[in-house]
């Protein structure tokens, strides 16, 4: 009878892993978390958590069932590939809901309270997010109490997931991307992701480091930070570990670039978009942009929307990137590769999923071709994109009492508004759809400008005339319930890949790999910073975006 | 058992390639990315039935 599991784990934590997320599903539909949920601003997922946790229970409940009734049998193909498989990932998803739900927000809120004695939100500077929030328990729980035996198998399915998360990367970006950006932008993000790929597989020559490490580290500091390791990984078999240092060393360098960025952009002189173009080709983490663009220059808007389309764009050489460190890792591994085995077999199937998903959001799918992350601006003339009644009597007093310190564009832009009620262009241009949106275009920069403007204590607008104006730019722009959702579904996937990804991860491997990896990272993202900042000195003068 | 013994011997490049296999559930590469790619299908295919098609 010693034999009689034959190799089954223990059916209890099942039972139990179960019954929590029936009872926390109960507990949310009665109401009697909604207080605390409120608390933590998660409410709004209150039909997800409900969903989430009798569909997980549900199913932990069924697969406890039936691996009780199938103990002391042998294994067939389906006790391993789902029985045996679900417990794990049941634990996975437990553990992504409450890093979801209760440990991000929680360290968001900690970190509000801490903003009178620090002076800044800690999360942000340190990027506390899912993401690495997701690793950080994976690796505690490995280091400290090991994978529970039951959940071995399905912590296995973390890097098929984190493929899926992939996956549905492209669904946010589009063809439309690449047409806002001039070509000269297109040839510097692309020599740069390029150039430091090809100098990072240099340095691990040089450092003479395992060509997993090197690989993974290239995508990473090539191209964009989290996504670019997950999606490149596979290709160069790279080790969790492996993915964990890239990763540690991205965010690690990010943070010091967003200090350093900011003051060195202002000592130099640099413009908005001369500062916006830097900071998106020369930091690697898209929130970390954000940041020192803001830090930058919190009263130009270009600056931001330079630096964010820059750091997007660069996800859209991810493609290129694979194809190069298949080729690289299939020489280097001693195989003599033909183009043609490159292209067609060893490509990933996975990032052909990306090219799928990505064209059929440029085909306009999921949402207008031209949006962005989903949000996109729609000026076409209909009540729900007007102002209401009580903010335009504000508006035309304004108008007519006259507001002091006004930039031309940012007048006729005003005017315009009190005039059509909403942002729009010009009714006689209606048809013609281009001119139309440009004019409108220009009309929103106007009014964003007069925002941030009074943000930066440039200008003086009453409070309610600024509460108009930002409602009237509110209203035209619009998002996609579809990209919101598959976003959703991404992070979600990516949480858990990641919290799988983070169980794999022991000291041991973490002290195989040294420190060499942050030492490459290092030298790889200063060499960037450094080249990309003499290339937009001489060539970004102003004009970058279309 | 000679032929046994024989079978038995692993070659290092080998067993680099179990421990790699043995961190995923799925039988190969291929597989895992086909299999990916088609749970992203379905996905995608119900997001856009209940947030485009059906709203």
């Amino acid at each position: 009878m010693a034999n009689s599991n034959v190799g089954r784990p223990d059916n209890t934590p099942v039972w139990i892993i179960s019954g929590i997320l029936l009872i926390y599903g109960a507990l949310v539909a009665s109401g009697a978390l909604t207080g605390l949920l409120t608390t933590f601003k998660v409410h709004k997922a209150i039909d997800l958590m409900q969903t989430m946790s009798f569909m997980g229970g549900g199913l932990g409940v069924v697969v406890a069932l039936l691996r009780q009734s199938r103990m002391g049998k042998p294994m067939t193909n389906f006790d391993t590939f789902f029985l045996e498989t679900v417990p794990g990932v049941l634990f996975i998803i437990a553990l992504a809901m409450g890093i979801r739900w209760f440990a991000e927000p929680l360290m968001k809120m900690m970190s509000a309270g801490l903003v009178p004695v620090l002076g800044f939100k800690i999360h942000k500077v340190l990027n506390l997010n899912y993401v690495v929030l997701g690793i950080l328990v994976g690796i505690i729980i490995t280091n400290s109490w090991g994978i529970p035996k039951f959940a071995a198998s399905g912590v296995k399915t973390a890097r098929f997931v984190l493929k899926m998360g992939v996956i549905l990367l492209g669904a946010r970006y589009s063809f439309a991307e690449l047409a806002k950006l001039g070509m000269v932008s297109v040839w510097m993000i692309g020599f740069f992701v390029l150039g430091t790929v090809f100098f990072t597989l240099f340095l691990g020559k040089i450092f003479k480091q395992p060509k997993s490490m090197t690989g993974v580290l290239s995508a990473g500091m090539g191209v964009c930070g989290v996504s670019a390791t997950v999606a490149c990984a596979p290709v160069v078999k790279a080790k969790s570990s492996e993915m964990a240092y890239t990763i540690g060393t991205i965010l690690g360098f990010g943070i010091l670039c967003m200090f350093a960025f900011p003051t060195i952009g202002k000592i130099a002189g640099m413009n908005a978009t001369q500062f916006g173009a830097w900071a998106g080709t020369g930091i690697l983490n898209s929130a970390q942009v954000a940041a020192a663009c803001l830090a930058f220059n919190a009263v130009d808007i270009k600056t931001l929307k330079v630096g964010e389309i820059f750091n997007i764009t660069r996800v859209l050489f991810l493609p290129v990137i694979v194809l190069v460190l298949a080729t690289w890792f299939g020489k280097a591994s001693g195989q003599k590769l033909t183009f043609k085995e490159v292209v067609v077999d060893k490509f990933p199937i996975f990032i052909i999923g990306f090219l799928i998903l990505f064209f059929m959001s440029s085909m306009g799918l999921f949402s207008p071709p031209d949006h962005y992350k989903g949000k996109y601006l729609d000026f076409s003339y209909n009540e729900r994109t007007e102002v209401t009644p009580e903010e335009l009597v504000t508006l035309e007093d304004a108008f007519k009492a006259g507001i002091p310190g006004l930039h031309a564009d940012e007048k006729s832009a005003f005017a315009d508004l009190v005039k059509q009620h909403q942002i729009a262009g010009n009714f006689e241009d209606r048809t013609n759809d281009a001119v139309f949106k440009e004019t409108a275009r220009e009309r929103m920069r106007g009014l964003e400008s007069m925002l941030a403007r009074q943000k930066g204590g440039e200008l003086t607008l009453s409070k309610d005339v600024k509460s108009a104006v930002k409602h009237a730019v509110k209203q035209v722009h619009k998002k996609s319930k579809t990209v919101v959702t598959l976003t959703d579904a991404m992070i979600w996937f990516f949480a858990y890949g990641l919290i799988g990804l983070g169980m794999q991860i022991t000291r041991k491997s973490l002290a195989q790999a040294g420190g060499w990896p942050l030492v490459m990272g290092g030298i790889a993202g200063v060499t960037k910073a450094t080249l990309s900042f003499i290339v937009v000195m001489y060539f970004v003068k102003d004009v970058v975006l279309h | 058992m000679s032929e046994e013994t024989k079978n038995t011997e692993v070659k290092p490049q080998d067993q680099e390639a179990n421990e790699e296999r043995a961190l995923s559930v799925f039988a190969s590469e291929k597989n895992e990315d086909l299999t990916a790619l088609g749970m992203v299908m379905i996905v995608t295919f119900l997001v856009l039935l209940f947030t485009k098609w059906l709203a």
